[in-house]
């Protein structure tokens, strides 16, 4: 049965770290979407959304990943995803993804390289 | 990955013989999707369960029956029928509504988005992320069945009528014990 998704957010200077927290379903994915539109509103610039705590994602899991990239880069913001991994990164792997999003492999390692890019 | 995978149209095809399968029939909840699906895992053997894939597989064509096919109608119902051994999983998934009409629209789509992935052309496959229809919602991520294709290793089929999709996956055996010198 569906579990509940948490997001919670974490701030590294100018980077915002987006905590997803559960199953990423048909059910709780919508959620990610509007955290990172009203986060784009507030003029935040630099994403990262780690998948570490996700241990179930779906096609509306997958498609809330699309939508959050397809705005940030709508308006020229950064983003790297992190903490993929398990049925996760199977998933994406299946639909061909693992390489059009900005996956990168540890936390530490997204935050250097938007810090990089500032 | 060198082949580019199609959903079939075929009646016929041997994914859609029914004998011996186990057989359930829901109303169509959008609220109770993942339990259905739950309730067609409890029949399968946990060498195939692989860290809940097979579960999200079953889940998105509950999903696509129950939202797509049937528009979240209560009065109509989804059938599954379903087997599962060590090996393999077999499913049928059959909805009331009008048919998966943009099957083909779909292929094409799906050839245009592996060609660009075969390139690692990620800019143009921008273009090819999400299969939208004009049924489609603010919510439908497009891309369930481009997953599918691949993880049913023996097929997606539709039936006549395009409301029944079966699907075959065949599993790699594993080996137990200890192996003695």
């Amino acid at each position: 049965m569906s579990g509940n998704m948490e997001i919670k957010l974490r701030r590294a200077d100018t980077i915002y770290v987006i905590d997803v927290i559960g199953e990423m379903d048909l059910y709780n994915a919508f959620k990610l979407k509007d955290v990172v539109r009203k986060m784009i509103e507030k003029k935040i610039r630099h994403y990262v959304i780690n998948l570490d705590q996700v241990p179930y994602i779906d096609s509306s899991g997958i498609g809330a990943l699309l939508q959050v990239f397809a705005d940030i880069k709508k308006n020229g913001l950064s983003l790297r995803i992190t903490g993929v991994k398990g049925s996760v990164r199977k998933v994406i792997e299946l639909t061909k993804l693992a390489q059009y999003f900005p996956i990168v492999a540890e936390l530490d390692l997204a935050i250097q390289q938007l810090k990089a890019s500032d | 990955m060198s082949d580019i995978k199609s959903i079939q149209l075929n009646e016929d095809s041997p994914l859609f013989q029914k004998k011996g399968m186990f057989h359930k029939k829901f109303a169509s909840d959008f609220r109770q999707i993942r339990y259905y699906t739950l309730m067609v895992m409890q029949k399968a053997p946990p060498e195939i369960k692989e860290i809940n894939l097979l579960e999200q597989q079953i889940s998105e064509l509950i999903k696509n029956a129950v939202k797509h096919g049937n528009k979240k109608d209560p009065r109509k119902i989804v059938e599954v029928w379903f087997h599962f051994d060590p090996s393999s999983a077999h499913l049928i998934v059959q909805d009331e509504g009008r048919g998966f009409k943009a099957l083909e629209a779909w292929n094409e789509f799906n050839r245009r988005r592996t060609e660009c992935f075969l390139r690692q052309d990620f800019e143009a496959m921008a273009e090819f992320v999400s299969f939208h229809t004009p049924d489609s919602d603010e919510h439908d991520s497009g891309n369930a069945l481009f997953a599918a294709v691949e993880y049913w290793d023996r097929g997606v089929v539709f039936n006549r009528a395009r409301n029944a999709v079966a699907v075959a996956k065949s599993f790699p055996q594993r080996r137990h014990g200890i192996e003695l010198a």
